[in-house]
């Protein structure tokens, strides 16, 4: 079973070149062969995770993703052309990386298709004769009338009959085992399919909910501000930090509503490690913050605007456009545009706790800024990725593929009949301690019989 | 704040100390009663070593911050220096070669003491952040260190393979290197199911099974490279010192894992394991 040519197939076309006849369809068939036998090589396998492995340490060096006067200020000129030519600042996503895996997947396909589905056609077992046999490591002679003791014996732990004649017997331990490897390289097909999957279909985005906020829509990522409706709307009902009396943190909890056609379907608590699945979204607690909230009285009404927000009324524009938590000194600000009697625009500060600059006169309106609250905001992380639960399967059949391969003891028992005896011998590959456990139970089930 | 189950894991590495002194003492007497009592003192010490982790647990909900102690660089070194002395027990019909339980042994004393002696290691218990509350952390850092367990394993017996002294006490290269496969049956699965359960953890911490942050990345790679030995091994027929070769690389790629991601690069995983 060690060293196996890893191309079984191409020694069979090689037989057929012998013919006179020059057949294109031959020839049609050496190219798919030797194409086969190029990407279900383990040479290729073993340069193309090498290569794998490497470029990923390259990518832990360097910064992934990072802003671009980050790499400006690193690197020298050359190596940042280089850097954007083979988009290492992004390897993974990178063309070339993404064609790496796409090969190793070809690669394992290709391989586990030739060598444990075509090779299982022809398979035949033989006896390995008498002097192997009784070189193996456990390997012993009976007396030939003893076989009718002996099989019971042997069938208790190796239940399989996998050959039978008249020269002997072979039987296997656990013969499923052999299921392991191929099922160790399809779970990895169907983890590379899944995150594929994942890749085409999927997206990610992020919405912003102050208490209170009803939102149907949030944020793509790296898609600057184009948004996508969730299908549904979402209300946040509260959101709280608790911490430790240490002061770390101790959970973030955004409560939200999920509302469908005016109607609250559902209620949930999102934390860290508890998101919200709907409809195939999911949503994950990932950031929260503070936005201070200006509550202005502008000509005796009062208003409350954020940051950013519009104002208008009779033709008067304002829009608080930057807040500073403290002016030196003074105590928080927020600086604020608008349009002046002609139409020019214009900004002006505002400052809380300096009565001399709580109030301004701005193109005609009494405008007063009576306090600036923190609003808290959370952030939440909307993810919908349709390869999670071939992920998953991917996942659960590479265990169950490690388990089979690695711990289910396989092996078998030769037993070959001579004139005058019986040469019963076992070999197990991987598991070849517990493997001599099970063979000589076998020989001490027989000692209470045989004096040999 | 100086707890029990600091004074129990100082007893701990103490005992770590004699297991090696113990070993001394055989290679100069070749006695096989020696032998014999350092599996006990070995045994001993698990339990003790066990209790003081547990300790630590009970400590924990004593502060009211209760949770298992596999949160932190202190714990996590104090767990990885079980796992090993765990990994010996598991193998002790194989190991009857005391050169391997000692350099086994001093690497759970390395990390045992790293762990209690650096200054740059907080030993306090921490209250969980938001992020490690979950039963993946458990799961996920079980398994990782079980499979780096048996990889300091393998690599000792890697770097024996080397070692080119005719000394009596040194096993023959076949016994080094059923042990190296051996170690790395374990490793390999159990590096494997650490990254899965790492990856279902991310999927529902940080809402992304896989996000390439450079500790995933990395053990991706020590991965890649221990898969690269079992078919080297399996497929081609390697042997000998290219596959204990692959092994000791292996090995650095683990280390640089666990430690040099964490000091040498940043990541999701810099707060903490
Ligand atoms: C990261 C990807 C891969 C992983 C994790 C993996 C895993 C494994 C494992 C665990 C074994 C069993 C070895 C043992 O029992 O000691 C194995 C065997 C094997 N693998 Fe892979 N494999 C991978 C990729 C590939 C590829 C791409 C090929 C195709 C050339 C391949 C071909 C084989 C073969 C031929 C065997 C030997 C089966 C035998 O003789 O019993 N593997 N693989």
């Amino acid at each position: 079973m060690l060293p196996k040519e890893p191309l079984p197939l191409q020694n069979a076309t090689n037989a057929t070149r012998n013919s006179d006849i020059e057949d294109n369809s031959i020839k049609e068939k050496n190219t798919i062969n030797r194409l086969f036998g190029f990407f279900g090589s383990v040479k290729l396998t073993v340069f193309i995770l090498s290569f794998i492995a490497i470029t990923s340490v390259l990518g832990t060096l360097i910064k992934q993703n990072a802003p671009a006067e980050e790499y400006l200020s690193t690197y020298s000129e050359t190596i940042i052309r280089i850097i954007v030519l083979f988009k290492l600042y992004d390897i993974y996503h990178a063309p070339w990386f993404i064609g790496a895996v796409v090969v190793f997947a070809i690669n394992l396909g290709v391989c586990t298709f030739t060598r444990f589905f075509r090779k299982k056609k022809g398979a035949s077992f033989s006896l390995p004769d008498e002097k192997t046999l009784s070189n193996m490591e456990l390997s012993f002679t009976l007396n030939k009338d003893l076989e009718g003791v002996l099989l019971p014996l042997i069938k208790k732990s190796f239940k399989k009959k996998i050959y039978d004649s008249d020269d002997g017997l072979i039987y296997e331990k656990n013969p499923f085992s052999k299921y392991g490897v191929p099922l160790i390289h399809i779970s990895i097909i169907v983890i590379l399919i899944g995150s594929l999957v994942g890749l085409i279909w999927g997206y990610k985005g992020f919405v912003v909910l102050h208490k209170g906020d009803i939102k149907e829509k949030f944020l793509l990522r790296g898609e600057g501000t184009k948004e996508m409706g969730l299908g549904f709307a979402i209300r946040c009902k509260d959101f709280n930090i608790s911490y430790y009396p240490n002061g770390s943190p101790k959970d973030y909890v955004t409560t939200v509503e999920v509302i469908e056609k005016g109607r609250v379907i559902l209620e949930k608590d999102i934390r860290v490690n508890n998101p919200l699945n709907y409809k195939g979204l999911h949503l994950y607690q990932s950031s929260y913050g503070v936005s201070p909230l200006f509550m202005f009285k502008i000509d005796g009404k009062e208003v409350n605007l954020k940051e950013h927000d519009e104002y208008e009324t009779q033709g008067f524009i304002m829009i608080p456009i930057r807040f500073d938590a403290s002016i030196h000194n003074f105590g928080p600000g927020v600086q604020v545009a608008y349009l002046d009697n002609n139409g020019e625009p214009k900004t002006a500060w505002f400052l809380r706790d300096i009565p001399k600059m709580k109030q301004r006169n701005l193109a005609g309106k009494t405008v007063m800024l009576e306090d600036i609250k923190e609003d808290l905001w959370t952030g939440l992380e909307v993810t919908y990725d349709p390869g999670v639960s071939i992920v998953w399967t991917g996942f659960a059949l590479l265990l169950l593929g490690l388990y089979i391969n690695f711990f289910v003891i396989s092996g078998r028992v030769y037993i070959r009949r001579l004139p005058d005896a019986l040469i019963v011998a076992g070999i197990s590959i991987k598991h070849k301690e517990r493997f001599r456990i099970a063979f000589e139970k076998i020989m001490r089930g027989l000692n209470g019989t045989d004096p040999s | 704040m100086e707890l029990i189950h600091h004074k129990i894991l100082g007893l701990a590495t103490i005992i770590y100390v004699i297991i090696l002194l113990l070993h001394f003492i055989y290679f100069a007497f070749k006695k096989e009663v020696i032998f014999k009592t350092i599996w006990w003192v070995i045994y001993i010490n698990f339990i003790l070593h066990t209790a003081g982790i547990i300790f630590r647990w009970i400590d924990s909900y004593r502060l009211d911050i209760g949770h298992a102690p596999l949160s932190n660089l202190y714990e996590s070194l104090i767990f990885f220096s079980w796992c090993i002395c765990l990994m010996i027990i598991l193998m002790k019909k194989r190991l009857t070669y005391p050169i391997i339980t000692m350099f086994s042994i001093i690497g759970a004393l390395f990390f045992i003491a790293y762990a209690s002696l650096s200054p740059g290691v907080d030993k306090g218990i921490q209250p969980l952040i938001p992020a490690l509350q979950s039963n993946w952390l458990h799961i996920h850092v079980i398994t990782c260190f079980i499979s780096y367990a048996a990889f300091v394993i393998s690599f000792i017996c890697s770097i024996l393979y080397f070692v080119r002294v005719d000394w009596s006490i040194m096993p023959d290269k076949d016994t080094l290197e059923e042990i190296n496969y051996k170690s790395i049956m374990v490793g390999f699965p159990m590096l494997s199911a650490g990254i899965l359960t790492g990856a279902v953890w991310a999927h529902y911490a940080w809402g992304s099974y896989w996000s390439w942050d450079p500790k995933e990345t990395w053990s991706l790679i020590t991965w890649i490279v221990y898969a690269l030995l079992l078919h080297a091994r399996f497929v081609k027929g390697w042997r000998g010192n290219r596959l204990a070769l692959i092994s000791i690389i292996g090995f650095f790629s683990v280390m640089f894992t666990y430690f040099g991601v964490n000091f040498l690069l940043s990541g999701l995983h810099s707060y903490a394991v």
